[in-house]
């Protein structure tokens, strides 16, 4: 089955342009500021936790839209999107309805690092998203410019030193309050845009820069420290202008895998998906690059671009005389241009021509829109608490490339879980967080608050300390059922699906655990199968299926009766079986970590007095990063185990002493530390 | 499964925990829940154990080579009535390095067992809510000191021959760990070619048959300098090598009365009221224009640095002859010579130089003083002051042999064994799944470098990451 087919994009606008002239309140919940990845996650999962939520973006019709590449997950990345999706977030869904190119990377190395990843068509993305956003209930859209933020004095019984209340728009018309809201603005926090030797304020080519007020308010009112960060993009290509028979045919996986857990096939037909293609540059491209330095001042500035997405410029610079790899991708059915991967650059555009013609394939090729540099403002990530608010300020939320991450998938995660936390806050709820021993989603919080960033941050596999238990298979039983059970950002009908897909996959792993025979026996029943003669032990079926050359369906055959019902799991029962020994023996490190990080530390202490022995050095380190939890305190730089023992014995004799004697309302604090 | 995962068995932790020095008994303690394995097969007691908290006498044996190690008491102490609150077993044994050994290394043979980390066993007990609020104020000091004297032996090692090895080792996994990384993170849209894997493959089995030699003959390694280490440091021609003749009766090092005369560090092993003792001479800590003595000193820093007691020298005739100035000034030359938490004593040499009225005024300032080492007078030149300090000294000595971890290198060589055979077995788990699941092979170098990391210290993701930036051209 695939989900809802979205309705014409014709008629969608007009019932926005309805909200916004007509049923805008004064007050919402939650307002999100942006309609990129961070900000449509994170008003879908404000909404589906049941705050009356408002979503304000610029343009409406750039809502959803991709700016960069036309694709979708890939090595890490992917995890990312099957973890939003099985928080009910939209991002794999609408993968899966604006795929036209779906290939399962890193296919041959194992189940834990395949990366699902698709290209995508852009404006059947953007489509879907719009339609997903207008039929969520509580969710209204606004197109507008958010002039500034309202902040005011804080509530004395939380901690911060202010509260943000609502947003004021550029056009003059009535404050809009709320009790939480989230910025997601991308690159348009002081955004710059350079192309060759101009400069010019914006974060997206085609917008209106965002207003100067909400960075003013943020570094000077709220006193948030920032950072600049540097990103770029290629230039589009005229797809005819190009001979793609000088270029290597990529074909997408013959049986696209869809992202979403809920979604069996996906939108486009096997048969109907295109094919990417690929190609290298020459000598001559470096040529034009070492010719045109004079002209680009974009890598000229110092702010820090990103390593493993550098323009052309800086990778023919760092690695000269070598070739580098060019993709063209498709940007959609019927699109007539192409996008060149790996060619990002900010030359003037007449070099970039120049440029892009020393590849063969592209000999005679035209430009459809030049390639630019963005440079723009990143709050530092380590002043936020975990569940992405702003730790000196009630009710702000950040999420996405505002927090210095990079890519679709890294935002949209933020945004999801900002705007559960958003939404949570503002129905006085306690705030939830993700573990970095349960989700890809809590590594990139954890890292991005506990360490911060020193250039965009991307998600990899090698991030994830429990890489082989956090898999993009496993992804729903770890977050589905805790997503509605404890989270309330999870319908009941997905609850439902994975609580089936559960209880089948217990029952199956049950079954073969119980089927124990003799390594004679087993050869008999599976002939194919190469196995040592082990002197008589028993081996059950979890340790067959353990072998390399047994997969579950010859084990169904052997044995219909009683495995041959549980077909429609044979790939995640060998992965289970093959991953449970390992997932096993990094259980105990998982579970010393969640005690750890169960435990929180109060945001209010005074690290530089706390009558506890403690070095400068450590005082200082907590006093800056002011970590939330005895785990996130573990994983700092410096920290040595004394001092933790120290510091985890102050909160426990404190906690016992509020216990006793109260401060403020004892009921608030109690609820506090249940959490 | 993520849901549903079995109790996973809590590992089992064993160490000497009496002190080092000269002991008639040792006591080896193992807690967790393969002690009773260990019990059982280590004293061949098949059918019953032992009445809970009863002494028995029992012959105890190697499991593996079935080898009568020593005869001596064990105790059995179920859970929860034990010192962690986990199943707990006792040896107590007789005090000779071979017999302590020879124990822990076939405690180490015993599935399930693993030397305990620096305050293990009091963690645990504190976990289990073992320890009472008082006692848990000192668990953090207590940690700390454990550390601390790790950190001591660790940078002793680390500045050998076998030091080097590890860091090499540790350096040539972290290449193999970034070159796998790369090849899962990047190589599919990246020029990352397969022939990178054929070189961690290179790399892996090099590094397997290396420390598969290191562990079949350990002696090779370099001897670790045994016993507590006590450096003599302090101004150029403050008598610190007519200290290290008075101590050890003979001239071990030349004396002369040209500041400068020592460059390099003179060693020499002493025993001290019963005590093993490694007494160094350094050079003077002075600004030198010589580049053999500008090394001297170097060398003398990094001596003081590892040492569990420093004897900070100070030639009498040099201080200020005001009392009051004189102990600023001694106050500021410890800050010069150590790091504010290090063991020491100040030797106030050729104090027959000082006239005795001014040595009483002297005196009582100090004491005046907080914070500041136990101070002994002496001459090297007359002996006077000398049994006083050799008593002071003993005390110092005693205390540090009270820690066992300052100076039992059989515990660390167990440590280490049984972290290097972890990193053995963990890049096997690489060969095996090499080319059947590079996620589970991945892990199996992960696993490695962690192993060795106990050794040489940690490793973050981060550094994994540099590594791979600077040696592929990523970029898509």
């Amino acid at each position: 089955m695939l989900t809802k087919k979205p309705p014409a994009l014709q008629s969608f606008l007009s019932l926005v342009s309805r909200h916004s002239s007509h049923l805008v309140r004064q007050q919402y919940d939650v307002i999100v500021v942006g309609g990129g990845h961070a900000g449509t996650e994170a008003a879908a999962a404000a909404a589906r936790v049941g705050a009356e939520t408002l979503l304000v973006s610029q343009k409406i019709e750039t809502i959803g839209a991709l700016s960069c590449n036309p694709s979708l997950g890939g090595v890490g990345k992917g995890q990312l999107v099957k973890e939003v999706d099985a928080l009910d977030g939209l991002c794999g869904r609408a993968g899966d309805w604006a795929g036209i190119h779906f290939s399962i990377l890193n296919r041959r190395k194992g189940p834990a690092v395949w990366g699902p990843r698709a290209q995508l068509d852009r404006q059947r993305y953007r489509e879907f998203i719009q339609s997903e956003l207008l039929s969520t209930p509580r969710l209204t859209v606004l197109e507008g410019s958010v002039e500034e933020l309202f902040v005011s004095e804080p509530n004395p019984e939380e901690p911060g030193h202010h509260r943000v209340t609502g947003i004021r728009l550029a056009n003059g018309s009535h404050p809009i309050s709320a009790s939480s809201v989230v910025l997601t603005t991308g690159t348009f926090l002081s955004g710059s845009l350079f192309m060759g030797q101009s400069k010019s304020p914006g974060g997206r080519i085609g917008d209106a820069p965002s207003s100067a007020g909400l960075s003013h308010t943020l570094r000077e009112r709220l006193g948030l420290r920032t950072g600049r960060l540097r990103t770029g993009t290629p230039p589009r290509i005229v797809k005819d202008s190009v001979d793609l028979s000088l270029a290597n045919v990529h074909p997408p996986d013959s049986h696209p895998t869809p992202f979403s857990f809920l979604n069996t096939h996906t939108h486009c037909k096997p048969e109907e998906q295109l094919p990417c293609y690929l190609t290298y540059t020459t000598p001559g491209v470096e040529r034009v690059v070492r010719e045109s330095l004079h002209l680009n001042c974009h890598i000229q500035e110092d702010a820090k671009g990103p390593r493993y997405c550098p323009s052309i410029e800086s990778r023919v610079l760092r690695f000269p005389g070598r070739r580098h790899q060019v993709w063209l991708e498709p940007e959609g059915v019927t699109s007539d241009i192409l996008y060149p991967q790996g060619l990002s650059m900010t030359m003037p555009p007449d070099v970039q021509l120049r440029l892009i013609r020393e590849i063969p394939a592209m000999h005679r090729a035209e430009i459809h829109t030049p390639g630019y540099g963005v440079q723009y403002d990143f709050v530092c990530p380590t002043q936020l608490s975990p569940a992405l608010q702003v730790k000196s300020t009630q009710g702000l939320f950040l999420a996405g490339q505002i927090n210095g991450t990079t890519g679709y998938e890294e935002a949209a995660a933020q945004g999801l879980w900002a705007g559960v936390n958003a939404a949570r806050c503002a129905l006085s709820r306690p705030t939830v967080a993700l573990s970095r021993t349960e989700s890809y989603i809590g590594v990139l919080i954890d890292d991005l608050v506990s360490r911060g960033v020193t250039e965009p941050y991307r998600m990899f596999t090698s991030r994830a300390e429990f890489r082989t238990s956090l898999r993009p298979d496993n992804a729903d039983l770890r977050l589905t059922l805790k997503g509605f059970e404890e989270v309330g950002c999870v319908s009941i009908v997905r609850y439902q699906e994975a609580v089936r897909v559960r209880d089948s996959l217990q029952d199956a792993l049950a079954t073969l655990q119980a089927l124990a025979l003799s390594t004679q026996n087993w050869r008999k029943k599976l002939p194919d199968m190469r196995m040592s003669e082990v002197k008589n032990s028993l081996l059950t079926g979890m340790d067959v299926l353990r072998y390399n050359d047994v997969s579950f369906e010859m084990l169904a055959s052997a044995f219909p009766e009683c495995l041959s019902h549980h077909m429609e799991f044979s790939q995640r029962l060998k992965i289970e079986a093959v991953y449970r020994p390992h997932c096993n023996l990094q259980k105990k490190e998982i579970e010393r970590i969640q005690k750890e990080e169960n435990m929180s530390l109060p945001q209010d202490i005074n690290y530089l007095t706390l009558p506890v022995s403690l070095s400068h050095e450590v005082r200082e380190i907590l006093d800056r990063v002011r970590p939330t939890t005895l785990g996130a305190a573990t994983r700092l730089q410096g920290m040595t185990p004394a001092a933790i023992i120290h510091l985890f014995n102050y909160v426990r004799r404190t906690g016992q002493k509020e216990r006793r004697s109260h401060r403020n309302k004892p009921d608030q604090r109690e609820e506090r530390k249940s959490l | 499964m993520y849901f549903q995962v079995g109790l996973a068995d809590a590992e089992t932790i064993f160490a000497l925990s009496s002190g080092h020095g000269r002991c008639g008994v040792a006591v080896v303690r193992a807690s967790g829940p393969a002690s009773s394995t260990a019990l059982r097969c280590m004293t061949r007691l098949t059918r019953n154990l032992p009445p809970p908290r009863k002494a028995l006498l029992r012959s105890i044996t190697d499991p593996q080579s079935k080898e009568v190690l020593d005869r001596g008491l064990v105790f059995w102490f179920p859970a929860p009535h034990s010192f962690t609150g986990e199943d707990s077993v006792e040896f107590h044994i007789h005090g000779g390095p071979a017999v302590i050994t020879a124990v822990l290394h076939a405690l180490g043979s015993v599935p399930g067992m693993r030397p305990a980390e620096a305050g293990e066993f009091t963690r645990r007990a504190f976990q289990a809510g073992k320890l009472g609020l008082t006692e848990v104020e000192g668990l953090g000091d207590l940690i700390h000191a454990e550390t601390e004297a790790q950190r001591r032996q660790a940078l002793r090692q680390m500045s050998g021959d076998l030091g080097r090895l590890y860091q090499d080792w540790s350096h040539k996994l972290k290449r193999c760990l970034a070159h796998v990384e790369a090849f899962i993170d990047f190589s599919e849209d990246e020029l990352i070619e397969d022939g990178v894997l054929n070189q961690v493959d290179t790399w892996v089995c090099d590094l397997q048959a290396e420390i598969e030699r290191h562990l079949q003959d350990e002696r090779r390694g370099e001897r670790l300098r045994t016993g507590v280490q006590v450096v003599i440091a302090g101004a150029a021609n403050a008598g610190k090598s007519s200290l290290l003749n008075t101590l050890c009766q003979r001239p071990a090092a030349i004396v002369s009365p040209i500041a400068g005369t020592t460059r390099d560090i003179v060693e020499t092993a002493l025993d001290i009221g019963g005590f093993p003792v490694l007494l160094s001479d350094t050079a003077g800590l002075r600004e030198s224009p010589d580049l053999v003595e500008r090394e001297g000193v170097r060398r003398a820093r990094e001596r003081v640095d590892q040492a569990d007691l420093t004897l900070v020298v100070v030639d009498c005739a040099h201080l200020p002859s005001d009392a009051e100035q004189a102990a600023t000034f001694l106050e500021g030359h410890l800050r010069s010579v150590l790091s504010p938490q290090e063991q020491s004593l100040l030797v106030l040499n050729k104090t027959d130089l000082l006239p005795e009225e001014q040595r009483l005024e002297l005196d009582w300032e100090l004491r005046r003083v907080s914070g500041l080492p136990p101070v002994c007078h002496i001459s090297c030149h007359t002996n006077e002051g000398l049994q006083d300090f050799l008593a002071v000294l003993h005390r110092s000595v005693k205390t540090l042999c009270g820690d066992p971890l300052s100076c039992a290198p059989t515990l660390t060589q167990a440590r280490h064994r049984a972290h290097l055979q972890q990193c053995f077995a963990a890049l096997a788990q690489y060969q095996r799944y090499r080319d059947i699941d590079l996620a589970l092979a991945a892990e199996g170098v992960r696993l490695a470098l962690t192993s060795l990391g106990r050794i040489t210290g940690h490793v973050g993701a981060e550094e994994i990451l540099d590594i791979i930036f600077k040696d592929f051209c990523i970029g898509k």
